[in-house]
Parts: structure tokens; C-alpha cells; sequence
């Protein structure tokens, strides 16, 4: 009850900005009478949205998945870097330059060679997605896991804990934190990596949808699918706020 | 060899330690944190050690729980056998200065913790901590996590977790040294309480003479660094000890005696960080 009325408390202002936004959207393409190729109403937008609301759904059904997917898939693979760079130090001196190398460039710049390694379908989006989440996830992941002090450690061995012991009663759980920030740009960044790889080369997807859209001049339909990626994406931010309480209670 | 001590008429040592040094660094740069320590503590026996600060009395501790080789001079002898590479680790209760509570585990299951790592099931850890909170004054605090505690709580939470883990020697690096006077002389008594009940072997680190001799079957002083041992005094006052013991002449005595030997150790630590 009480989380339901702080839930409503911090949304309340973010919905009503939101709809003031819109209102002054709409009001002042009406003024100025801006010609929707430049500048569509959000009554149009809202319209088109319904009136393709199969065809955007679909599209957003895809994309939705490739991206989750992606994300698991990256994170995954992060975090098992992440343990095994701890396990086995040399293995992260060798590699964490390498890690930032590659990190440095944007993942979309990688998406015309996934293209051709995966092809056009739902393997490519997924492989990208991973390579966008993957290395936030390790880095973040690393971060964390040395973060337990010296002290900690020992009182740990004293008790006799072994090697991983130690990794998983208090590395781990002491990494959440830094892991769960590297979860939410990590998500954050394989949507866009999913989307921008789907106008680039795919059979289905919102990226898809914008990019036919946009060629055949159909500018109502490349705003109503951006709409409804942004109604996607605020729906997978409310699951990783929720994730972030769930394994990060005591904060 | 064994020292003379180790034959006491007690029976053979709990814990001896055998000309044990620590010296940190090579060449030029090398320093000596622990030099030359011959230290035995008997069964159920309750040892202080004072020193100046910076003495290496933590660098002793971490090599008597097995967190730190000593040099290969001396050795570390315990139950009559001696130990090496980290041969202590788990056979020592071990609780360092900070309480290092998890933060994401509840009172309770901070402190069942050393059960879990044993390998004891989390129920049954539970139920063997949750019949001791009433004695540690924490009944009801069960569910709680450490950041809702009083500093004194936190520190009693720690011991607790110390006591499970079930080993007849506790080491315990100056557990009260960060509360306040009334709290800290609380615990004191408390401890000993315990203690008696519980019947352990403590070696306690403190940097608070009246501490030392309060709780101590033998106050036991560490020089300056190089931390070595200058003297050992043992403590007849009666136990049980409460709060009054303090102000009795006997107590003064031991007490301006300690005070003169640990001031003149102190200065030379003060004179040392002068000169350098």
C-alpha cells in the first residue's frame, strides 16, 4: 500500500509533464501549422500508432526480444569474465586492455560485420545487443567484486573459507550494486545496438519499420514506431528498477 | 626447541609463540614490524596485550589467526604442534578491529556466518545463533541489518559471530575501541561474563591500560617498533571483577607500574617519528 502511494507520488509529475509536453507540442504545431514532415502532431502520431497498431506491435514484439535476449546473452558472458579475470589475475591483466580497446568503439560501428557473420535475421540483433552489454557488465562487475577491503577478505579466511567461498558470501553480493549500474546501461545500450542494427539490415523489427517507413516518405509511421519504442523502453526500465530492489535490498 | 615456559605447571601451552619475527621489505628499505616474541598462553587463560600504537601488536594477530607467514626464524606452535602456511587458517577465532558486518545480511545471519562457511546448513545455524541473542542483549534484533545498530550493538553482533564459530582460542584485535567510555566499560563486563560461561582461551589486544588490567589474567606489554615483548604481568585480582575493582589499590599498583613502562615506550615510538 505504502509503496503503491510512493509509486503514484514519484510518477504523478513524470505523467503530467509528459502530457504538458504534448499539449504544447500539439498546440504549437497547430499555431504554426508546421507540415507533418517536419514536424507531426502527437494527435496524428497517436492515431497512426493505433491505426498500425498490428504492424508496430509486431515490430516491437521482435525488437523487445532481441534486445532481452541480447542483454541476457551479454551479461552472462560479462559476468562470467568477470569471475574469471577474479579467479585468475593474469588473465585480467592480459585481457582488460584488450576489453577498453574494443569498449571504446561504439558496438554500432560493429554492425555491418555482425550483419555478415550472423546475417539478417534475429542472431545478428542478438549478437549485437551481447557485444553492447557484455563489457559494461564485465567492467562494472570488476569493479565491484574488488571491492570487498582487505580486511573483509581475511576475516573470511580466517574462518577458513575457500577461494570461492570468499567470491560467492561476499565478493559477489558486495558487487551488486556495481553490477546492477552496469545492468542498466548495459540494457540502455543494447536496445539502441538492436534498433540501429535492424535499420540497417533486417527482416522485421521497429528498427525495420523506421527504416522502410523513412524511404517510403512515411513520416507518421517512423514517429508513431520512435513512439512506441519509447513506450518499450520505459516498460524494460521499470523491470530493472524493480531488479535493482530485488538484489539490492539493504540499500 | 621448546621454551621453559610451554612446561608450566598447567600443561602443555594452548598457543606458544617461539622467537617469532615479521620483517616487511628487502635491503636497504626493510623494516621490522615483530622482532623476537616468546609468548605462551595456557588453556582457558585470558591474555591482554597493550603496546604503543603502531607497535605491530595487528601484524602478531594476523600471524597468530594464519593470515601472515612468520619468518621462517621462529614458529607459531599451537596445541603442541607447529604451524605452518597458513595451517591456523579456520582453526582461530578471529575478530579484527571493525565489526565488518555485511551490510546485506540481516543481525542473524551476520552472524551465522562462519557455521555457513563450516558448511552447516542455514537453518540449523540459525537456530544455534538465535538461542544466544538473549545473552548478547540483541533479542529482538534478529531481522535487523547492521546500519540500524548502535555502535555497540554492531560490536556485539561481531563477537557473536566470533563465539559461533566454536574454537577454544579467540583472538580479539580492540573490539571496544571505537565506543564510548560507559559502552566500552559495559562490554567489559559483559565479556567477562561471557567468558566465564563459555570458558575460552582469549588473547586481547588493547591500547587502554585499564582494559588490559581489568580483564587480563596477564598483561602482557609490547615495546616500540620493533615490536617485541617487554614484560608479562600477571593479574591476581578475585574474579568475578566488576566495575568497582578499578578503583582498589591493588589495581592502582599494577596500573602505575604498567602506566610508567608503556609512557617510556611511547616516548620512544614520539622520539622515532621526530627524528625521521
Amino acid at each position: 500500500m505504502a509503496s503503491r502511494l510512493s509509486f503514484l507520488r514519484s510518477a504523478l509529475p513524470v505523467a503530467a509533464a509528459l502530457i504538458g509536453l504534448l499539449l504544447l507540442w500539439q498546440l504549437g504545431a497547430m499555431l504554426f501549422d508546421v507540415p507533418t514532415y517536419i514536424l507531426p502532431r502527437p494527435g496524428a502520431i497517436v492515431a497512426t500508432a493505433i491505426e498500425k497498431a498490428g504492424l508496430l506491435g509486431s515490430g516491437l514484439w521482435i525488437t523487445s526480444v532481441e534486445a532481452v535476449l541480447g542483454f541476457f546473452v551479454g551479461t552472462l558472458i560479462g559476468l562470467a569474465a568477470a569471475v574469471l579475470m577474479i579467479l585468475a589475475p593474469p588473465l585480467e591483466v592480459a585481457l582488460i586492455p584488450l576489453v577498453i580497446v574494443i569498449n571504446s568503439v561504439p558496438s554500432i560501428a560493429f554492425v555491418p560485420l555482425v550483419l555478415i557473420w550472423f546475417g539478417l535475421g534475429i542472431g545478428s540483433k542478438v549478437a549485437i545487443g551481447a557485444l553492447a552489454v557484455s563489457f559494461v557488465v564485465l567492467l562494472n562487475a570488476l569493479a565491484g567484486l574488488k571491492r570487498p577491503e582487505a580486511d573483509a577478505i581475511n576475516l573470511m579466511r580466517s574462518f577458513g573459507a575457500s577461494r570461492l567461498g570468499i567470491l560467492w558470501r561476499l565478493q559477489l553480493p558486495a558487487a551488486m550494486p556495481s553490477i546492477v549500474t552496469g545492468l542498466r546501461v548495459g540494457l540502455a545500450r543494447s536496445t539502441i545496438a538492436v534498433i540501429v542494427a535492424e535499420m540497417m539490415g533486417a527482416y522485421a523489427g521497429i528498427g525495420q519499420i523506421i527504416y522502410q517507413s523513412t524511404a517510403q516518405v512515411d513520416y507518421l509511421t517512423v514517429w508513431a514506431a520512435v513512439f512506441v519504442a519509447s513506450l518499450g523502453s520505459l516498460v524494460l526500465y521499470g523491470v530493472l528498477v524493480a531488479i535493482d530492489r530485488k538484489l539490492v535490498w539493504w540499500r | 626447541m621448546l621454551d621453559k615456559r610451554a612446561e608450566g605447571a598447567s600443561g602443555p601451552a594452548h598457543l606458544q609463540l617461539v622467537n617469532v619475527w615479521k620483517r616487511f621489505g628487502e635491503g636497504e628499505r626493510q623494516t621490522v614490524a615483530v622482532r623476537n616474541v616468546d609468548l605462551a598462553i595456557q588453556p582457558g587463560e585470558f591474555v591482554t596485550l597493550i603496546g604503543p600504537s603502531g607497535c605491530g601488536k595487528s601484524t602478531l594477530f594476523n600471524m597468530i589467526a594464519g593470515l601472515l607467514p612468520p619468518d621462517p626464524d621462529g614458529s607459531v606452535v599451537f596445541k603442541g604442534q607447529p604451524q605452518q602456511d597458513g595451517a591456523l587458517l579456520g582453526k582461530i577465532a578471529f575478530m579484527p578491529q571493525r565489526d565488518l558486518l555485511f551490510p546485506w545480511r540481516t543481525v542473524l545471519d551476520n552472524a551465522t556466518l562462519a557455521l555457513e562457511v563450516e558448511g552447516m546448513s542455514k537453518k540449523a545455524a540459525r537456530q544455534k545463533a538465535e538461542a544466544l541473542f538473549p545473552e548478547f542483549g540483541l533479542k529482538g534484533f534478529e531481522k535487523h541489518y547492521p546500519q540500524q545498530l548502535s555502535g555497540g550493538m554492531r560490536q556485539r553482533v561481531a563477537l557473536m559471530r566470533t563465539f559461533l564459530f566454536e574454537r577454544d582460542l579467540i583472538l580479539l584485535d580492540e573490539p571496544f575501541g571505537a565506543l564510548d567510555a560507559l559502552t566500552r566499560s559495559m562490554m567489559q563486563r559483559w565479556l567477562l561474563d561471557i567468558w566465564a560461561k563459555h570458558k575460552r582461551t582469549v588473547l586481547f589486544i588493547t591500547h587502554d591500560i585499564d582494559e588490559a588490567i581489568f580483564l587480563g589474567d596477564k598483561v602482557v606489554v609490547m615495546t616500540a617498533r620493533p615490536g617485541t615483548i617487554k614484560c608479562e604481568e600477571t593479574i591476581t585480582l578475585p574474579r568475578p571483577r566488576d566495575a568497582s575493582v578499578v578503583t582498589t589499590q591493588e589495581f592502582m599498583a599494577i596500573k602505575r607500574k604498567l602506566l610508567a613502562i608503556v609512557e617510556e615506550e611511547s616516548m620512544k615510538t614520539f622520539a622515532a617519528a621526530g627524528a625521521a
